[in-house]
C-alpha cells in the first residue's frame, strides 16, 4: 500500500507542486492549509510523513512542529520542513520558545529550503520514509 | 638652660654674682678683666653677657662694642658705677640691652635678666616666624609657577585650539591645537593678526557683538562653524568662546576650536556602512520574496513536464497557472521596488479621501469575509473633496488594510472574534487622519523596530517585505506623519497624517 504524506502548507501552488510530486513518486498525498488543519489530519489519517510549511497563517509550522515533537503519540511522526525561512531563523525561534520556559524540541531531520527542485524534493522524501 | 658669661675685675663680685646666677638656674661663665671675657666668649658664645663698665684694659664700652660686632644678637647688660648716667646713656647707644647700678641688687638683675631674656625669646620667635614666613612664601611662589606651568603646558598640550586675544582681538595666545587646524604658526598670528582673520563673518560677528556688549554676555556657546585654513582647506570645526575679565574690566576674549574633520570622517563611513548594511538587508529581504516566487516557477515547470510527458492537459493548465500566478508575484515585487526605488513627487488632484477609503475596503471586503474578520469603516462624513494625491492614499490604505487583514490571519488565538477598523477623519485646518487598526497578533519590539526601516516579511510567500516601506515612503513624500501603537498578542493600530490643499497647485 503506498505511503501517506501530508502537506501543510498555505500557498495552493506548493501543496500542488508537492502534491505532484508524491503522486509521480507513488505515494499517497494529503493535503492541510495550517497547522490546526495539519494537526487534525496527522490524527485522522496517521501519515508516514509530514511536509510542513513554517510560516503558515493560524498555527504557524514552528508551532506544529512543537505539539507534534513534544507529544508522546505524535513524536516519532517523521516531519520534513520546506519552507522560504532559512534552517537557522527556524532553529532559532524554537529556541526562543524553549528559552520561554517550553519543552526542548530536537532539530528537524529535514529542512528543505525553498525553491526546491522535483528530483530533490523526491529523493529526500524517499530517504525519509522510502 | 641659658648661658651667661660674667665679666668683672672684682673677684668677689664675681664670686657671689655667678653663685647667685647659678643658683637662679644659669649656666655662668665668668671673666675677670675685658680681654678674657672677649676670648672666653670667642670660645663659647653665651646669650647673655654682663660686664662692669670700669674694668682696667679693655673696659665695658669696648667689650660691648667687640661683642655687638660679633654677635648682634646678644643680650649685653651693662654694670655702671652709681649715678653714672652718662656712661650707662653711651651703653645703651651701643646696642647695651639694659644697665644695672653698682651695688648689684638681685631684684635689679632678676628684671634686667628677665627683660634680655624676653627680648631674646622674642628675637627667636621672631626669627622663627619670618623662617615660616620665607617657606610659606617659597611654597607659595614655587606652587604658583607650578600652576601657571601647569596652565601653560594644558593650554599647550590641549588637542582643541585655543586663542587668546587682547580686548582688541589682537591674538596673545596661540596653541599647537590651533597651529593644527588653521595651518599658521604661532609666530606668524601672535601679535600680528586678529581674531577676526581667522574665522568666517558670523562667528565674528558674534565675538565682537559679545565684546561690546555689557558683562552679562561672557559666553559664546558652542557652535558649527566652517574656517579656511592657511592653506585654504575649508575645515568644520565646534567653536566656543568666551570674554575674560578682571573685575568689571574686559580683558580680551578667547575662542576654543574642536576639529570636527575625523568626526565628520567617522560619520560618513558610519552612513556607509548603514547604507551597506541596508543593501544587504535588502538583499536578503529581496531574495526571500524571490524564492518564493522561484518555488512557484519550478512547480508549475514540474507540472507543466509532467502533463506534456503524460498528455494530462489538466496539469498543463494547473501548472500553466502556477507559472502565470510566479509572472504575477514577479511583476507586483519589481512594481514595488520601483516605486520604493524612486523619487516620486505626489500629484495634487482633487479627490475624495472618504471615497478612496471607500473603494479599498471594498477591494478587501471579499478576503475579510473569507477570512471570517469583521471589516468595520468609520468615516468622516465632514471630509470634503480636497486637493492631495489619490495614489499615495489608496496605496497606504490599500497596504495598511491589507496587513491588518493578514495581522489577523496569522493570528494563532482562538477565542477571539478577528476585526480591522478603516477610519478617516478631518484634522483642521489642513490634514485628514486615516486610522487603520486590527485585534490580530500585533507586533514585537523586534518586528517593531524593522518594519518602516528593511526589507522584512513575517508572512512567507504572502508579503514581499515592501509594504510597508513603500507605505512609509508615501506618505514622507506627501509630506505626511506615521504613527503605530502595537501590543503583542493585542493588536496594532496604525495612524497616518496627510497634508492636503484646499486648492490646486501651481493652478
Amino acid at each position: 500500500m503506498a505511503k501517506k504524506v501530508l502537506v501543510v502548507d498555505d500557498d495552493p501552488d506548493v501543496r500542488l507542486f508537492n502534491t505532484t510530486v508524491l503522486e509521480e513518486n507513488g505515494y499517497l498525498p494529503l493535503e492541510a492549509e495550517n497547522g490546526e488543519e495539519g494537526l487534525r489530519m496527522i490524527r485522522a489519517e496517521k501519515p508516514d510523513l509530514v511536509i510542513l510549511d513554517v510560516l503558515m497563517p493560524r498555527q504557524s509550522g514552528i508551532r506544529l512542529y512543537r505539539e507534534l515533537k513534544t507529544n508522546a503519540a505524535l513524536k516519532d511522526l517523521k516531519v520534513m520542513i520546506l519552507s522560504g525561512i532559512g534552517q537557522k531563523t527556524f532553529l532559532r525561534s524554537q529556541q526562543a520558545l524553549t528559552e520561554f520556559g517550553e519543552n526542548p524540541v530536537p532539530e528537524p531531520e529535514f529542512y528543505i529550503e525553498k525553491p526546491v527542485d522535483a528530483d530533490v524534493l523526491a529523493a529526500t522524501i524517499k530517504k525519509a520514509i522510502g | 638652660m641659658t648661658k651667661i658669661l660674667l665679666i668683672d675685675d672684682e673677684p668677689d663680685i664675681l664670686r657671689v654674682l655667678s653663685r647667685s646666677l647659678h643658683a637662679d638656674g644659669y649656666d655662668v661663665a665668668t671673666a675677670l678683666n675685658g680681654g678674657e671675657g672677649l676670648r672666653e666668649f670667642g670660645r663659647r658664645p653665651v646669650e647673655i653677657v654682663i660686664t662692669d663698665i670700669k674694668m682696667p684694659g679693655l673696659d665695658g664700652i669696648e667689650v660691648l662694642k667687640r661683642i655687638k660686632d660679633q654677635a648682634p644678637e646678644t643680650e649685653v647688660i651693662i654694670i655702671t658705677g652709681h649715678g653714672d648716667i652718662d656712661s650707662a646713656v653711651e651703653a645703651l647707644h651701643f646696642g647695651a640691652s639694659d644697665f644695672i647700678n653698682k651695688p648689684v641688687r638681685d631684684e635689679a638683675l632678676t628684671i634686667a635678666l628677665k627683660r634680655a631674656r624676653d627680648k631674646i625669646d622674642i628675637r627667636r620667635r621672631l626669627q622663627e616666624y619670618t623662617h615660616d614666613l620665607e617657606q610659606k612664601i617659597q611654597a607659595a611662589t614655587t606652587e604658583l609657577r607650578r600652576r601657571s606651568n601647569f596652565q601653560a603646558k594644558l593650554i599647550r598640550s590641549s588637542n582643541d585650539g585655543i586663542v587668546a586675544t587682547d580686548e582688541q582681538l589682537k591674538i596673545v595666545v596661540f596653541n599647537p591645537g590651533a597651529e593644527r587646524i588653521f595651518g599658521y604658526l604661532q609666530d606668524e598670528v601672535i601679535h600680528h593678526r586678529y581674531l577676526p582673520d581667522l574665522l568666517p563673518d558670523e562667528p565674528t560677528g558674534t565675538v565682537q557683538r559679545a565684546m561690546m556688549a555689557p558683562r552679562s554676555l561672557r559666553e559664546i556657546p558652542w557652535r558649527e562653524a566652517l574656517i579656511a585654513s592657511k592653506s585654504g582647506e575649508r575645515i568644520p570645526v565646534m567653536f566656543s568662546g568666551s570674554i575674560l575679565y578682571e573685575g568689571d574690566q574686559k580683558l580680551g576674549a578667547v575662542a576654543f576650536f574642536q576639529d570636527l574633520r575625523e568626526i565628520k570622517r567617522l560619520q560618513r563611513e558610519l552612513v556607509h556602512s548603514e547604507r551597506l548594511a541596508a543593501v544587504g538587508q535588502t538583499v536578503a529581504g529581496l531574495a526571500h520574496g524571490i524564492k518564493n516566487i522561484l518555488h512557484g516557477l519550478k512547480g508549475g515547470s514540474y507540472l507543466v513536464d509532467v502533463g506534456l510527458a503524460k498528455k494530462d492537459n489538466e496539469k498543463l493548465r494547473k501548472g500553466w497557472d502556477m507559472i502565470r500566478r510566479a509572472i504575477d508575484r514577479t511583476s507586483h515585487l519589481v512594481m514595488d521596488l520601483l516605486s520604493y526605488s524612486k523619487e516620486r513627487q505626489p500629484q495634487f488632484e482633487k479627490c475624495s479621501p472618504n471615497a478612496i477609503a471607500a473603494e479599498v475596503c471594498d477591494l478587501v471586503r471579499e478576503r475579510a469575509l473569507q477570512e471570517q474578520t469583521e471589516l468595520v469603516c468609520d468615516f468622516d462624513a465632514a471630509i470634503a473633496p480636497v486637493f492631495m494625491d489619490p495614489h499615495t492614499l489608496h496605496t497606504v490604505l490599500l497596504n495598511l488594510v491589507s496587513n491588518a487583514l493578514d495581522a489577523c490571519l496569522f493570528d494563532e488565538s482562538t477565542a477571539k472574534r478577528w476585526r480591522v477598523c478603516v477610519r478617516t477623519a478631518s484634522e483642521p485646518p489642513q490634514r485628514i487622519r486615516l486610522e487603520v487598526s486590527d485585534n490580530g497578533t500585533g507586533m514585537s519590539a523586534e518586528v517593531q523596530e524593522k518594519m518602516f526601516t528593511s526589507f522584512y516579511s513575517t508572512k512567507g510567500h504572502r508579503g514581499t517585505g515592501l509594504g510597508l516601506l513603500v507605505t512609509h515612503k508615501l506618505v514622507e513624500e506627501h509630506g505626511g506623519r506615521i504613527e503605530v501603537a502595537t501590543q503583542p498578542g493585542q493588536g496594532t493600530t496604525v495612524t497616518v497624517w496627510l497634508p492636503f490643499r484646499h486648492e490646486a497647485p501651481n493652478a
